[in-house]
């Protein structure tokens, strides 16, 4: 989709002559459009909510929720969070997960460890422990499995014997790792808590957190799970919305003076909205270049078919 | 939660203890209410929203806190042997009493709460009534009071028809047929039928923690009915309700935070009021088992004549 909104835009701004947008500040304005269309579809979001329940809105095909939480919920992923020190977790970031969070949605806690050890022997997409009695401790398939040394998180696919389990993916490498099984069928959503009121929680006879309603706050880049018993890798998974991947519109080498689309560059990077905002995009970026080659023309162009592309039901509220 | 099979509810799958999920299916667990709760009567699309889920928690565990006090008629029973101290300790998830007895001989005889006390603490005095204390200022105290020194040495009096009665023991005249005492046993006054109790007596001290028996109580065996808040000490795991309540709870959770809540209307408060009222009397009639068989067992002496 890049490809064809970026000709749109130099096509519009060709067009008289207004100016040429090279492609390092294509990919800049093409990285805010992307951002601010993805923060409105959270505004919308709670537009839509509020039109269902003033009854504005119907089911099916006249939903209006529906569309805006599909795309939201493309960029829903779910990861493991890695401890930090003690019950402290980094907050999902390229570093520790490969994405960045925009949003938490929740956090799950699995707080029944069923068996630490060290494994005695690798085996492909296996975890042998010659000390374990691996059938006596209610493991069962699809319970998590975490090589605490190395930090990779694999799950349970079956018991082959009292010391050997296969798992979903390869986890041990060397032998000597530390591991730890936690019961996945164990599960416990934490709640969101502001830090103003944490304390107060703890200190509560009735609602202080526990393993069966845990708690986290945000500090920094990170978060607190309450109770501090939850301190392992594989005990926390989030699942939140991501930030989109930066658009980068890639060429490979000149023609005439002009560079020439290539999509195999390892840096490409499309953009990751629907392909009914591409209008959207277009008129987002012509605004950026308008203001950039100071063509008020421009601006005021893809301000007004913004305007014209807003959705009903955002122009009730 | 999940439905348990058969031999899960029978023999708890042959692990210890096997009675553990007998007469379970009566019950729903907190977890289950509070995750039903945000399930079905929280969220963007209702009238509770934008709430914690420690409120749910908190406004739940109350609800059923209040229904342990007097609704369910679940009594917990404990059964101790009376030291020469004379107290028992009252047991750790105690809210209320609701029968103290004494098991003796096979029957089971309950107590009467002594309109008399039976403890007190004392201050140490010096012989002109001044209190005495010590170098931290601190008041200096025995380690028994007169009355409980009277009361552990069986010495102690009461009002009471029992062995500590002032007339128990004492001796009498049988002249001519008939018996005189020194004292006159009502006949001058009256029976106070209050007090004439064979039975030992108790009093209990709440802050202290201990039930004080009278001296005929040392080394008995004493039974206490008794109900708790059905908070379990705490674990969240074990805390259930009567299904017939369930309804409820939903209810008690729901007016609770609407009430509390700002810029809820008034009518929307009061329909919730009036749907947990509601909810409270249904589920009290349904657990108080009226049903025929029993009428029918009250009704069977109504053509009995009364002599």
């Amino acid at each position: 989709m890049i490809n064809e909104v970026r000709n749109a835009v130099l096509s519009i701004t060709n067009k008289n002559n207004y100016g040429y947008i090279s492609p390092s500040d294509f990919n800049l304005y093409a990285k805010n459009a992307q951002m601010e269309i993805y923060e409105e579809y959270y505004s919308s979001y709670n537009k839509t909510i509020n039109a269902e329940n003033l009854r504005t809105s119907g089911t099916e095909y006249a939903s209006i929720e529906q569309p805006v939480a599909e795309v939201l919920e493309s960029f829903m992923v779910t990861n493991y969070l890695t401890p930090s020190a003690n019950n402290i977790y980094n907050i999902p970031s390229l570093i520790t997960t490969g994405d960045e969070s925009y949003m938490l949605l929740k956090v799950l806690c699995y707080t029944n460890q069923l068996r630490t050890g060290t494994n005695t022997a690798i085996l492909l997409n296996s975890l042998v422990d010659s000390t374990a009695l691996f059938t006596t401790y209610g493991i069962a398939a699809g319970d998590i499995v975490v090589n605490l040394t190395t930090g990779v998180v694999s799950s349970v696919s079956a018991i082959v014997s009292n010391t050997t389990i296969t798992l979903t993916s390869s986890a041990f490498l060397a032998i000597g790792n530390s591991y730890a099984i936690i019961s996945a069928a164990t599960v416990a959503e934490a709640e969101k808590v502001h830090a103003s009121k944490i304390t107060l929680l703890n200190n509560s006879l009735l609602t202080a957190p526990n393993t069966i309603y845990p708690a986290y706050v945000m500090q920094g880049q990170t978060i607190v799970v309450y109770p501090s018993t939850i301190n392992k890798k594989g005990q926390v998974q989030a699942n939140y919305f991501r930030y989109p991947k930066v658009p980068k519109w890639t060429y490979s080498t000149l023609s005439d003076g002009s560079p020439v689309f290539n999509q195999s560059q390892p840096d490409y990077q499309d953009f990751e909205l629907p392909t009914e905002d591409e209008y959207k995009l277009v008129t987002k970026i012509l605004e950026y270049c308008g203001i950039s080659i100071r063509e008020t023309e421009v601006t005021q162009f893809g301000m007004a078919q913004q305007q014209h592309e807003q959705p009903t039901f955002s122009m009730q509220q | 939660m999940a439905y348990i099979s058969q031999y899960q509810y029978y023999e708890n799958n042959g692990t210890n203890p096997t009675d553990a999920n007998w007469g379970s299916y009566q019950y729903v667990s907190l977890q289950d209410i509070v995750n039903n709760f945000l399930l079905m009567y929280s969220g963007n699309h209702s009238l509770v929203n934008n709430e914690e889920r420690y409120k749910v928690l908190f406004h739940a565990k109350r609800a059923i806190q209040e229904l342990n006090y007097d609704a369910f008629k679940e009594i917990k029973v404990l059964e101790l042997t009376v030291p020469e101290s004379l107290i028992f300790i009252l047991p750790s998830d105690y809210v209320n009493w609701v029968r103290i007895s004494l098991y003796k001989d096979g029957w089971l005889r309950p107590l009467s709460e002594n309109i008399q006390t039976l403890s007190s603490n004392a201050y140490l005095q010096d012989n002109t009534g001044m209190i005495l204390f010590d170098q931290n200022g601190n008041i200096l105290q025995p380690q028994y009071s007169n009355i409980d020194f009277d009361r552990l040495n069986r010495t102690k009096k009461s009002i009471y028809l029992n062995q500590g009665s002032q007339f128990d023991g004492q001796y009498g005249w049988y002249i001519d047929d008939v018996w005189y005492f020194q004292y006159g046993i009502g006949g001058a006054y009256g029976l106070n039928t209050e007090t004439a109790n064979f039975n030992p007596t108790f009093n209990i001290n709440k802050k202290a923690g201990v039930i004080n028996f009278d001296s005929s109580m040392s080394g008995e065996s004493c039974i206490l009915e008794y109900i708790s808040d059905g908070m379990e000490g705490g674990d969240n795991s074990l805390i259930t309700v009567n299904k017939l309540f369930e309804q409820y709870i939903y209810a008690a959770i729901k007016y609770e935070i609407l009430n509390s809540k700002f810029g809820v209307q008034e009518y929307i408060v009061q329909r919730a009021r009036k749907d947990r009222r509601a909810l409270l009397m249904n589920a009290k009639i349904r657990i108080s088992n009226i049903h025929p068989g029993r009428l029918l067992m009250n009704l069977r002496g109504m053509d009995k004549q009364i002599k």
